[in-house]
């Protein structure tokens, strides 16, 4: 059987309060026990960026803020990339967005995943530099901690196809 | 008097619009460009030591966090009175001319080209950078991604990381280059200077021999008369990394030329009731309003303007596109706002052949990479010019170096109130008693800021075609009589 490659990959500036929200649960994850190999990785924009970060794995694993009309904070989003809503930093503004990022990739040849899940928290405040999380959101930050590590070990039981999807 | 809003409905939502009034008679009267604006940087930095400001700086921002890197690593020499070797000024422009390599690239095919390859009101489906790949071809596609990765490689093998930058310390930077990196980053930069060549070309072949876009580019709403601001050499000759402030009025002559540590002489910033962001304008003229012409204290700082501001290119092949765009567009200086985006092309060959002597420069192999420091002066100054416009970081210190205060004037900020003088009279031109509002039309008002890449903190949305936006027409009591919306 083929190795898996997977990608989990958090996007967001770390210095913006819960835009940061990622990178941080990626700095965790990495050091947390999980029976498959995966690289961990962080960027702060989305469009061209990720397409090439993503490139050449099989399952790749995003993780970023969202901000939801009425979302309760700290709430976490599980959506495959099909069923696609627009996070915070997954498109670039000054190029492309992230479903033309990925449809560009399968134009142009790139080994786009045949897994790409969006992980997704509701945040607060993402205006303000800081490198704290905001109170709303570090006060379940152990919790959304937990509930990305309990997916990412329920997702990696089962494998996926490494057939490229689009 | 009715309101039209234009309302990005996904990050920061509320904070970030477009309000365009219109008159009992269905002429725009006025429009205001909100944007939101990021809090808390300089309290953010204040106590740090300054010289943790260049790598901290890079995370204003992940678009152009080369330049910020930049700037505050020019003020942190000045507050450390350093000034770096040949050498070490020399690897930090070989860094930048890849970081506008970079930028410039993806500007013009992922956001300039779909308006004019595609078409400004074709479908929005069509117009993006796809579009563009199958109007002129897959390879091109190909080439368009290998490039700004090639740009991207440079910058990380430089600058230590593609983006979060660490190059630069006070009076000079960490590391050297070595004989066999050198040999790589002449071969890449060779292929830059190529393929901007085939992009200004393209450029010639799709806009210019379009004489519905030549006539769009002259004769559209979109020509705003501003004074102009870009950073020159001693020849008066465009540069990116060093040099001076030059200001050419709207006919083109030199208004001022002065040091970074002189700006507060002559740019001054005004604050509006109905925005956060900041209106920076020329001191001497003063605040004239949101007006136009040889009176205004407005200016641009834009690939343009800075174009207009300078003498010429210092490379060649540059300095003839430089000359050919103003023999074709009537004299210097230019005031078509679309003309930016054949301005930044100038630029991007610009950056590719400099980059190229760069890299073949004796120096840029050199082992003297750091002046000593001298006292701490407490106080200092970086200008830079950033892809999207002149950027200064002033920072002031305690006599340990500790950061007491920070001001930061970013690109865009230059452009502020030029950007909703832009948007104004686009809709001015567009929105007539009677029109019916098409996405069309709000992907050509968007067309006026897009010319700008405007970078307010990552907040607007400039996509072409897929800003997502609310635009409702009402009464003069709020009522909305018809609403247009793009999902």
């Amino acid at each position: 059987m083929a190795t898996e490659k997977i990608l989990v990959l958090g996007i967001g500036n770390d210095i913006l309060t819960d835009d940061g929200i990622g990178p941080k649960l990626v700095g965790e994850l990495r050091k947390m026990d999980f029976p498959a190999d995966i690289t961990f990785k962080t960027a702060s924009v989305g469009g061209l960026e990720i397409l090439e970060m993503i490139s050449g794995f099989s399952r790749v694993f995003l993780i970023d803020a969202i901000r939801t009309k009425n979302g309760k904070p700290g709430t976490v989003y599980f959506l495959p990339a099909e069923d696609f809503s627009e996070t915070q930093n997954l498109t670039n503004l000054h190029d492309v967005n992230f479903l033309t990022a990925l449809e560009l990739g399968s134009k142009l040849n790139f080994q786009i995943p045949g897994e790409i899940m969006i992980i997704a928290v509701e945040i607060v405040e993402d205006l303000e530099f800081s490198e704290d999380l905001s109170p709303a959101l570090k006060k379940r930050y152990l919790e959304i901690l937990s509930k990305v590590h309990k997916f990412l070990l329920e997702a990696l039981m089962y494998q996926k196809s490494m057939t490229p999807a689009r | 008097m009715k309101q039209i809003s234009i309302d990005p409905i996904t990050r920061l939502e509320g904070h970030g619009k477009i309000e365009i009034f219109v008159n009992d008679d269905g002429e725009v009267e006025n429009a205001y460009f909100q944007v939101p604006e990021l809090r808390g940087f300089e309290k953010f930095c204040e106590g740090r030591p300054v010289e943790e400001l260049p790598s901290i700086v890079t995370k204003i921002c992940g678009v152009c966090p080369g330049c910020h890197h930049m700037a505050s690593g020019k003020a942190v020499d000045a507050v450390f009175g350093a000034d770096p070797p040949p050498t070490a000024k020399k690897i930090r422009e070989l860094f930048y001319m890849a970081h506008f390599v970079h930028s410039h690239i993806a500007h013009f095919y992922a956001l300039a080209a779909p308006d004019f390859v595609v078409g400004p009101t074709a479908n929005p489906a069509e117009r993006n950078i796809l579009g563009v790949i199958s109007k002129v071809g897959l390879q091109i596609g190909s080439e368009v991604i290998k490039q700004r990765r090639i740009a991207q490689e440079i910058q990380a093998l430089i600058g230590g990381h593609q983006t979060h930058v660490i190059m630069n310390t006070p009076g000079g930077v960490k590391k050297g280059i070595t004989d066999e990196q050198r040999d790589d980053i002449v071969t890449k930069a060779e292929g830059f200077v190529e393929f901007s060549k085939f992009s200004i070309q393209l450029f010639k072949d799709v806009v210019l021999g379009n004489k519905d876009y030549v006539e769009l580019i002259l004769n559209g709403p979109y020509s705003l008369v501003l004074h102009s601001m870009g950073l020159v050499d001693g020849n008066n000759k465009v540069n990116f990394y060093d040099g001076k402030v030059r200001v050419v009025d709207t006919k083109g002559k030199e208004l001022y030329k002065y040091g970074p540590d002189q700006y507060l002489d002559y740019v001054e910033e005004r604050v509006e009731p109905w925005t956060y962001l900041k209106f920076p304008y020329l001191k001497k003229i003063g605040w004239k309003g949101f007006i136009d012409g040889q009176e205004s204290g407005v200016y641009h700082a834009t690939p343009l303007s800075r174009l207009n501001a300078a003498d010429g290119m210092a490379t060649p092949v540059a300095q003839q596109e430089y000359d050919f765009m103003y023999k074709t567009l009537g004299g210097k200086p230019v005031h078509a706002t679309l003309a930016m985006h054949w301005a930044r092309l100038i630029e991007l060959i610009y950056s590719a052949e400099h980059c190229l002597e760069l890299a073949k420069d004796p120096d840029i192999t050199g082992k003297d990479l750091r002046a000593p420091l001298g006292k701490i002066v407490g106080e200092g100054v970086g200008i830079v010019e950033a892809q999207r416009g002149t950027l200064t970081h002033h920072y002031w210190t305690d006599d340990r170096g500790m950061v007491r205060k920070v001001n930061l004037i970013v690109g865009t900020t230059n452009n502020h109130a030029a950007i909703c003088m832009s948007i104004k009279k686009a809709a001015q031109g567009l929105i007539k008693k009677g029109t019916e509002i098409t996405e069309g039309t709000l992907n050509m008002i968007e067309m006026a800021f897009r010319a700008y890449d405007p970078c307010f903190s990552c907040a607007t949305h400039s996509l072409p075609g897929q800003m997502k936006m609310l635009l409702n027409i009402r009464d003069h009591q709020g009522n909305i009589i018809s609403s247009f919306e793009r999902k």
